[in-house]
């Protein structure tokens, strides 16, 4: 089962679109990275999925049920969140605000402990917030999402303000969580930060979203570019003339986006015309680039 | 028992800590008291008509200015730790009901005027008795007056409390309170009978003129006269409550 499932989920603000048509599926117990650059829709996405920000068009699934206006407060008992800047009021300590989180949630100490120590935060309880470094702030906010015991959790940009060691742990915690059976939910605009805990992907860039799929069908879907080994590279370009937009790289020809019978073709028409070709290969690709390419190009 | 709601006002409760209202709360209800009183006690005049003259001193002006823009700065320090940082995204991205947010708010703000009536009832007993060596005790009807103005803060309390929840800035909603406690104190003056009490601050203030004969009243505490305080109190708390319910539910957060 899908926890999270929305269809045609769009908002608008006045003529500009922010959201456009988003199908997503979150499916249960996974971490769901959800990517984008800055200012591609991804906060007003959550906010939708938390209904606190009505939609323009389209609905909202969370757990099998429609999320919205008349039914968002019972749905956000089971659902943890932590959206834009983190939560916490500075004129209280971490753990006073703790403790309001447990009374008007009526939860019990150990929940809040637990959710405090799987963020690390023990020794900070005493300091008022006010005082607290964005990342020990993000911990508490995480802490706070957490300690409801969700089955969604919701966290938009969660590693801001984190070094590198706290990024490591939070993407150990999100692991652990999808280990228990919690579907998380996070976004980033960096997939570096993200992508080692997610196992399935949701790519957004102006509002559209570009790709939705596991790891493997991600860099599936962005075809790698064709590098040809040949000891003459421009006689080659000369002999594949204007077929395929090749072009020289170093000692070798680089074409873009060509499928693999594309590429027999190619390879034929080179021997064919007796240009010297010792190797034809895939270019290695990180998610990285796949990432960058895709919303740089807006394609797929 | 904890039940949702009673959770909820306990969370507001803890907010109050270390917060800024407590001075107000203090010091506003201490100054106007003294500040009544001062012309009287440097020139070692006695007071006209003893308790009365020190509760008319004290209490009618505190009614008319102090008491208004009091709730007013309550209700915006109560509500300015809820428009920081991601504060308004967990608040309503609880399971808690709107309702219950703005009821536990108003009536935090509205215990806190509670509390300054308080203190504003020892202060002019600690006046009458140690500054000007007044006979005998605040009569009993200022007491029942006193409760009476507990209620009757609720009213701005509501109507602040929506404003200030409503309105990111802080000193917005407390101009408001000034120009809503001006317009009932012209429209009180002129004497125009209960049709006054459509305005909420002129329940607060006409409750702090009950007995005093000041501003149309009769000088004497009437039960008909405490009772459209109550009434229209009443009313006008439930009105402010569900018109910022309906609003907390409608608008989408933005931060």
């Amino acid at each position: 089962m899908d926890t999270v499932t929305t269809t045609g989920l769009t908002k608008s603000y006045g003529r500009q679109v922010v959201v456009q048509g988003l199908d997503l599926r979150v499916p249960e117990g996974c971490v769901y990275g959800f990517l984008g650059p800055n200012g591609s829709g991804k906060s007003t996405t959550m906010k939708m999925l938390l209904s606190l920000v009505r939609p323009t068009a389209g609905e909202v699934l969370v757990l099998g049920e429609p999320m919205n206006r008349s039914t968002r407060r019972r749905q956000l008992a089971r659902i943890g969140s932590l959206i834009e800047s983190p939560p916490g009021y500075g004129h209280l300590t971490g753990g006073e605000n703790l403790r309001l989180v447990q009374r008007s949630l009526g939860l019990d100490e150990a929940q809040v402990d637990r959710a405090v120590r799987s963020v690390r935060l023990e020794e900070q309880l005493d300091k008022k917030v006010a005082h607290y470094s964005l990342g020990m702030k993000q911990r508490l906010g995480i802490a706070m999402a957490l300690a409801r015991e969700p089955r969604l959790l919701v966290l938009d940009e969660p590693t801001n303000g984190l070094d590198p060691a706290g990024i490591e742990e939070i993407r150990e915690l999100l692991r652990r969580l999808a280990g228990r059976g919690v579907t998380v939910m996070v976004s980033s605009h960096l997939l570096g930060e993200v992508d080692k805990a997610a196992d399935v992907f949701g790519i957004l860039s102006a509002g559209r979203l570009l790709f939705q799929g596991s790891r493997e069908q991600l860099f599936a879907a962005a075809v790698p570019d064709l590098l040809i080994d040949t000891s003459d590279p421009h006689r080659a370009r000369a002999v594949l003339d204007d077929r395929v937009a090749a072009r020289v790289d170093g000692g070798s020809l680089r074409i873009p986006g060509i499928d693999d019978q594309g590429t027999a073709r190619v390879v034929a028409d080179l021997v064919g015309a007796g240009a010297p070709v010792y190797g034809v290969r895939r270019e290695e690709q990180s998610l990285e680039d796949v990432f960058m390419d895709l919303t740089r190009g807006g394609r797929l | 028992m904890t039940t949702p709601f009673s959770a909820a006002l306990g969370a507001e409760l803890t907010k109050l800590r270390r917060s800024l209202s407590w001075s107000v709360v203090v010091l506003l209800p201490v100054v106007v008291v003294l500040a009544g009183s001062f012309t009287t006690v440097v020139s070692g005049q006695q007071l006209a008509d003893g308790w009365h003259t020190l509760w008319l001193r004290s209490v009618v002006f505190y009614g008319l200015l102090p008491l208004p823009l009091g709730l007013g700065i309550l209700a915006s320090l109560a509500w300015r730790p809820e428009h920081r940082g991601g504060s308004w995204n967990a608040l309503m991205s609880s399971p808690v009901p709107s309702l219950y947010v703005v009821l536990a708010k108003t009536l935090v703000v509205a215990l806190l005027g509670a509390v300054m009536q308080l203190v504003l009832l020892v202060t002019v007993v600690l006046t009458g008795k140690l500054l000007f060596g007044l006979a005998g005790m605040l009569p009993g009807r200022y007491l029942v007056i006193t409760v009476l103005l507990v209620v009757a803060v609720l009213p701005v309390a509501g109507v602040q409390s929506a404003l200030s929840m409503a309105v990111r800035s802080f000193a917005t909603p407390v101009a408001v309170a000034l120009v809503g406690a001006g317009t009932a104190a012209v429209l009180l003056a002129a004497e125009l009978g209960g049709v006054v009490l459509v305005l909420p601050w002129a329940v607060t203030a006409r409750a702090t003129q009950l007995a005093t004969g000041t501003f149309g009243d009769s000088g004497e505490l009437t039960a008909g006269g405490a009772a459209a305080v109550v009434v229209a109190g009443a009313l006008l708390t439930l009105l402010a409550v569900a018109l910022a319910t309906r609003y907390l539910e409608r608008r989408d957060v933005h931060t």
